[in-house]
């Protein structure tokens, strides 16, 4: 089968810095010194190389300046490759970003007409499809106001439900699905996923809400400084890409002190440490094997005596989704003296999947007013353990039986049980 | 040539859109409206009528306000074309960040929108005309033609002008001075007649006066502007000793400013 999209050692080189003037020019040339500064080239892609089937969906992820959009800019021709070309067999709709090319004293209807044109469609298209459009931004009552009237979520979801509108063999999608609000970027990912599902489409998508791409996409390429690093199953491609996040963030935890920023902080509460004790944790980058437990311990000073406070310890993803929170209200707690205290908490087991987490923390007054609260303050790394192949479904990994029972056999254990895994990790085989 | 056919062609929806949507913006919030397109060249001629009036130039047969007004309208149309083409790429650098669709649409675009306003001038001349009892003859057929050839000539300065626009600003603050040090070198307020008597048959620069006369008709706005009077107003056909020279320099450099805009548009998103 040919791929419908080759990419063939592609680089693109930007070049670094301003252009000078004539004068400065001249003046360099006159008083016979150096142009002040080269322009230095800089590699926004350097040698990628790939190809894309028809019909698949491929992510691609990486951290800012990977070069994702420069790759996206090459493959919808926006920009030109330095070195090696781009094949693309098909037609191709950009959405690279919705909404280019809406103007704001135009109305909603002159606005649909004009970017329908500039994505490639024709007028009987657009008019055929005016109602649908219209329809899906829900903007039936505010068609006939000029843009500029509309709130930000109104004028994209007009451009998003123009541009999805657009028939294509290739759909490049670059951020797009972060638009509007939860409800209308629901309806956007449904939208996206019944093209995908339904059409035999080819789509390339961008984006750094991980999960979501890992979701949607049936193969993933992850980036780094220009460079292809990782092209396979989404689950691996992920699983990379936060431990390579992870080891970013340890590194900068390992380099120094890291500044505490709270969200809140009503100067009541100051922190001073945080520690986490348990099996093979070290301080700097804890990492604690699946099933076990650890304890967390903080060191904070009180500028003021606190009555009956209410301490509440979670852990979130790299990506900010809050995976557990624990709160000391249901234990009887005593007042925290002014002064410097230390609280722990002890977790006999993290019901986590492998990867890597952040520790939260904040401290309330009595009536629930939250005197300080901060995320991010301690890394740790659940690790798999001796468990082979973690199916990576998910944020939490529980512990359970297997029970299969079919006639003529009976009480059939899977040997892959997490209660095994449990019993091996007890013995510290890792 | 063929090229520019082509994407004129396939992309005239997107460019029709693009220039309806240029005008109604001009228009949407200014109270006169249309009424500016047709304002701009009255006061001009207004001016020229009292530059006259101390300076004295000699009209021929025909009266000097719809004289200069039938040499504004092609003028204004190739002015106005060209600078819209110059600056539509670097006008539209949202647009072409973000979507690809081939280069030259925009300055078309600007060409197009233009020409719809050209459109507009059109009923002030049949006023005019009507005033000062000017018949319409069969001669009026060439004026399609003659529109079509400002057209391009304004690409040509516009694909390449677009081009060196995106790398270098300068051309923003050339290109205005440049235009209106053509203009008086055009013959706007004055007639071609004018020049050719001045030079062809009383050889005001001896031996100089023809190879003088063939740089003068170099430009192609002499041999427009004075077709478009001759066909309007006289009734004849054009001049087409006027008309050679400038022919001759467009159809050599159209090809070469449309091959520079192609080489470089790849590269305009990433500098504009």
């Amino acid at each position: 089968m040919s791929s419908i999209i080759e990419v063939n050692h592609v680089s693109k080189e930007f070049k670094l810095g301003q252009l000078q003037s004539v004068t400065s020019a001249f003046r360099a040339l006159v008083t016979r010194n150096e142009p002040r500064r080269p322009r230095s080239p800089f590699l926004a892609l350097d040698d990628v190389h790939f190809s894309v089937q028809e019909g698949e969906v491929v992510g691609i992820i990486g951290h800012n300046g990977a070069g994702k959009s420069t790759l996206l800019k090459i493959l919808s021709r926006i920009t030109v490759p330095s070195k090696g070309n781009v094949t693309v067999r098909g037609r191709i709709a950009p959405l690279i970003e919705v909404g280019a090319g809406l103007i704001g004293d135009l109305t909603g209807r002159e606005n649909i007409f004009l970017n329908g044109a500039i994505l490639g469609l024709s007028k009987k298209q657009i008019s055929k499809k005016f109602d649908e459009i219209v329809a899906f931004a829900e903007l039936e009552k505010f068609i006939d106001t000029p843009l500029k009237k509309y709130s930000s979520g109104m004028a994209v979801r007009l451009g998003f439900s123009v541009a999805i509108s657009v028939d294509a063999d290739i759909l490049i999608v670059d951020e797009v699905l972060a638009v509007g609000d939860i409800a209308f970027q629901k309806k956007c990912l449904d939208r996206m996923e019944d093209i995908i599902v339904g059409g035999h489409r080819t789509v390339l998508v961008v984006g750094h809400n991980i999960r979501q791409l890992e979701r949607m996409c049936s193969r993933m390429l992850l980036m780094n400084r220009g460079r292809m690093v990782l092209d396979g199953d989404p689950a691996e491609v992920c699983n990379r890409f936060f431990q390579e996040t992870g080891q970013k963030i340890s590194s900068q935890a390992a380099a120094g002190p890291r500044t505490v920023k709270p969200v809140i902080d009503l100067g009541v509460v100051r922190l001073l440490g945080v520690h986490l004790v348990g099996s093979r944790v070290d301080d700097v980058s804890a990492t604690i094997p699946i099933h076990s437990g650890m304890r967390v311990r903080f060191t904070i000073e009180a500028t003021r005596r606190i009555v009956r406070p209410e301490f509440v310890i979670g852990a979130h993803t790299i990506d900010m989704v809050y995976v557990f929170s624990m709160t000391s209200a249901a234990t009887a707690v005593t007042d925290l003296p002014e002064g410097v205290s230390e609280i722990e908490c002890e977790i006999p087991e993290i019901p986590l999947a492998p990867g890597e987490y952040e520790i939260s923390m904040a401290v309330f007054d009595q009536l629930r007013n939250m005197l300080w609260g901060a995320n991010n303050l301690h890394p740790f790394c659940v690790t798999p353990g001796d468990i082979t192949r973690v199916h990576d479904v998910g944020l939490t990994h529980l512990k359970c039986a297997w029970h299969i029972r079919s006639p003529g056999r009976s009480d059939i254990v899977d040997p892959a049980c997490a209660s095994d895994v449990l019993q091996a990790s007890a013995n510290g085989v890792l | 040539m063929p090229h520019i056919a082509t994407t004129l062609l396939q992309h005239r929806e997107l460019i029709w859109a693009l220039a309806i949507k240029t005008i109604t913006l001009r228009y949407k919030q200014a109270y006169l409206g249309v009424l500016w397109t047709i304002l701009r060249p009255v006061m001009l001629v207004l001016i020229f009528m009292l530059v006259r009036a101390f300076v004295g130039i000699d009209s021929g047969d025909i009266p000097y306000p719809i004289l200069t007004f039938a040499a504004l309208m092609p003028w204004m149309l190739f002015q106005e074309a060209t600078t819209d083409a110059v600056s539509s790429i670097v006008n539209n650098a949202t647009l072409i960040r973000k979507i690809y669709f081939p280069r030259e649409v925009f300055p078309l675009t600007a060409v197009v929108t233009k020409l719809i306003e050209f459109a507009i001038s059109i009923c002030i001349l049949v006023a005019l005309m009507l005033y000062y009892h000017v018949p319409p003859t069969i001669h009026l057929l060439w004026v399609p033609l003659i529109v079509a050839y400002v057209v391009l000539v304004s690409l040509t300065i516009g694909f390449a002008g677009a081009a060196l626009y995106v790398y270098s600003r300068d051309i923003g603050s050339i290109l205005p001075v440049a235009l209106s040090l053509l203009m008086y070198a055009s013959p706007v307020m004055y007639p071609l007649a004018l020049v050719k008597r001045k030079l062809l048959d009383e050889r005001l620069a001896g031996d100089w006066s023809e190879f003088l006369y063939t740089v003068y008709t170099a430009n192609p706005l002499a041999g427009i502007i004075d077709a478009f009077q001759r066909t309007v107003l006289v009734g004849t056909a054009p001049d087409f000793g006027a008309l050679i020279a400038g022919a001759v320099l467009i159809v050599t450099c159209l090809p070469l400013s449309y091959i520079l805009f192609k080489n470089a548009e790849g590269y305009f998103a990433d500098s504009v």
